[in-house]
């Protein structure tokens, strides 16, 4: 479904990532994990067309590469980004709508589905996201994504600062998103533990460049590996 | 975009009441009252039309007299030297305004920030060198022109005209505000690469957030100009001029456009107020500090006030209700 093939990028002069290559298979959730300055939020933000690239990024056959984010969000790519990004003095609703721009048919299927899932949000609906816990501005970031009817969700370090609790309540959502939608998901993370609790295939990025990849299940139980990458 | 929802039966009436007092009050007050009230008028226009491109998308423009400038000075030449009826010299006035603020504004708008600011602030400054020197014969040069048709005379007349032309843009903006479009036009302002990540394209949105204040400054400026019957560079493009559009739409409640109109009215009579007392320009040192307070205690404006003082009222009658059933 996704493809990517010898992807470079840039901020500025800086080089970022090196010929990164991966590939997503429709339905499937992929853990992208690495320490932190590895390329992660990077390479979220070169599919997103955020950051000046080189290389080959496909959906469906497609090049999306040189898109603009409005465009890759119409051809079905939803994007949390790390730490939220929210519009602070807007309400749960208006950041969700803000979402729904390009998916307006889809509204009130998306709403029932985000609520569904962050019951939460539902009853802080009018509350300004400023004044929310970091956990609940993670659900309105997923929320705000869903909202735009994608095929594949790219996920940002979800669980960046949250609580163990919420960590798992936001695990539990992206695994029924996948389960139930059939939601391509790829998922940012630092957090070891909860990437490879997720996601079914792994690529470990280390200074722009794949070092590992391969099903979680087999990264975990390779010693060498899960002492090197996982800490145990 | 619908407008269910949106709006509501009490805010159509506030509007309502509003629009029924100002009408009614050329009944109660002086003609020098009157006149004054025409001058806030144009300054809401005005800082509406900053609102909403500076306002809302968080690009502040010091160069909105370049906009004014050309509605007034199109309507001026077309209707002074080249004796076009008023019915046609406003309209297209208001056009050029349009054509000749994309193509200076759009390329400013990919920049961001102080740049933004330096660069419209640079446009007012050509303007007002340009229209000295290049067609003097047109312009008026350094003297300006005077004795330009006015649309009405008299200050009532010019009272409901200029009040009508405040009310009619207040409220479609105020309605546009509170669209989908507006809100996405609100969030450009606190984070433009999350509104990209949306799915929506922030070039569209600002030429649209653009247009829509070069029209309004379009029809403020060809009206004022038919309203004064004169026109003078230095009047139009002076840092004051532009100070006092920015601090009426801040003092008022940024991207609020009901908050720049209560800013325009504030500013208005304050400057006027001190006159007596502060001939001069320290009149603007004295508006100078009542923003600057403002800002640090209530950084919202005068609208966060008056919702502060409503919610307060609400408050206390909830309270005394409650005391009444426990009683």
């Amino acid at each position: 479904m996704l493809r990517i093939e010898e992807l470079y990028a840039y901020y500025g002069m800086a080089q970022s990532l090196h010929g990164v290559s991966l590939s997503l298979a429709e339905g499937d959730i992929a853990g992208i994990i690495g320490p932190n300055g590895a390329g992660k939020s990077t390479l979220m933000d070169a599919i997103m067309g955020l950051v000046r690239t080189q290389g080959s990024i496909k959906l469906d056959g497609h090049e999306i590469r040189g898109l603009s984010p409005a465009d890759l969000v119409k051809s079905g790519i939803g994007y949390a980004p790390e730490r939220a990004h929210l519009f602070p003095y807007m309400s749960v609703r208006d950041n969700l709508l803000v979402g729904a721009y390009t998916a307006r048919a889809d509204i009130e299927r998306n709403l029932e589905l985000v609520h569904d899932l962050f019951p939460v949000l539902r009853e802080r609906w009018a509350q300004e996201t400023a004044t929310q816990s970091g956990g609940e501005r993670q659900m309105v970031s997923l929320g705000r994504a869903l909202m735009t009817s994608p095929r594949i969700l790219l996920v940002d370090e979800p669980t960046i600062g949250l609580a163990p609790r919420i960590c798992s309540a936001i695990a539990e959502a992206l695994l029924r998103l996948n389960r139930e939608t059939g939601l391509t998901i790829l998922i940012a993370e630092q957090n070891v533990n909860f990437a490879m609790e997720l996601a079914r295939h792994v690529h470990v990025l280390e200074t722009g460049r794949i070092a590992v990849e391969g099903p979680a299940q087999q990264l975990r139980s390779d010693p060498e590996l899960a002492k090197a990458y996982f800490g145990h | 975009m619908t407008m269910a929802g949106i709006v509501t039966s009490r805010h159509l009436l506030l509007w309502l009441l509003f629009g029924a007092a100002m009408l009614a009050l050329p009944q109660f007050v002086s003609n020098g009252t009157i006149r004054i009230i025409i001058f806030a008028n144009f300054l809401a226009i005005f800082a509406m039309s900053w609102d909403f491109l500076s306002g809302k998308t968080g690009y502040v423009s010091f160069g909105h007299p370049f906009l004014i400038g050309i509605g007034a000075y199109a309507s001026a030449i077309l209707s002074y030297r080249f004796h076009v009826p008023l019915e046609f010299s406003i309209p297209l006035a208001v056009l050029a305004t349009l054509v000749g603020g994309t193509l200076f504004f759009l390329p400013a708008l990919r920049i961001k920030g102080t740049y933004f600011a330096l660069v419209t602030l640079a446009f007012m400054e050509l303007m007002y060198q340009l229209i000295q020197v290049v067609r003097p014969d047109l312009t008026g040069g350094t003297r300006g022109m005077s004795g330009i048709k006015t649309v009405l005379t008299g200050a009532a007349p010019n009272f409901y005209l200029s009040f009508m032309l405040m009310f009619v843009i207040a409220f479609s903006l105020w309605l546009l505000s509170r669209t989908r479009l507006g809100t996405a036009l609100d969030a450009i302002a606190m984070n433009e690469e999350a509104v990209s990540g949306s799915g929506l394209s922030t070039t569209r949105l600002k030429l649209f957030a653009f247009m829509v204040s070069a029209t309004v400054a379009g029809i403020g400026g060809a009206f004022y100009v038919h309203y004064l019957g004169s026109i003078a560079p230095r009047a139009l493009f002076d840092i004051n001029f532009v100070f006092t559009i920015i601090v009426s739409a801040l003092i008022g409640g940024a991207s609020t456009i009901v908050g720049p109109m209560i800013g325009a009215f504030f500013m208005t009579f304050l400057l006027e107020y001190l006159r007596p007392v502060l001939p001069g320009s320290e009149r603007y040192f004295v508006y100078g500090m009542i923003a600057l307070v403002l800002y640090v205690y209530k950084p919202k404006g005068i609208l966060a006030i008056l919702a502060d003082l409503r919610d307060g009222m609400r408050a206390q009658g909830t309270g005394r209700a409650q005391r009444g059933k426990a009683s």
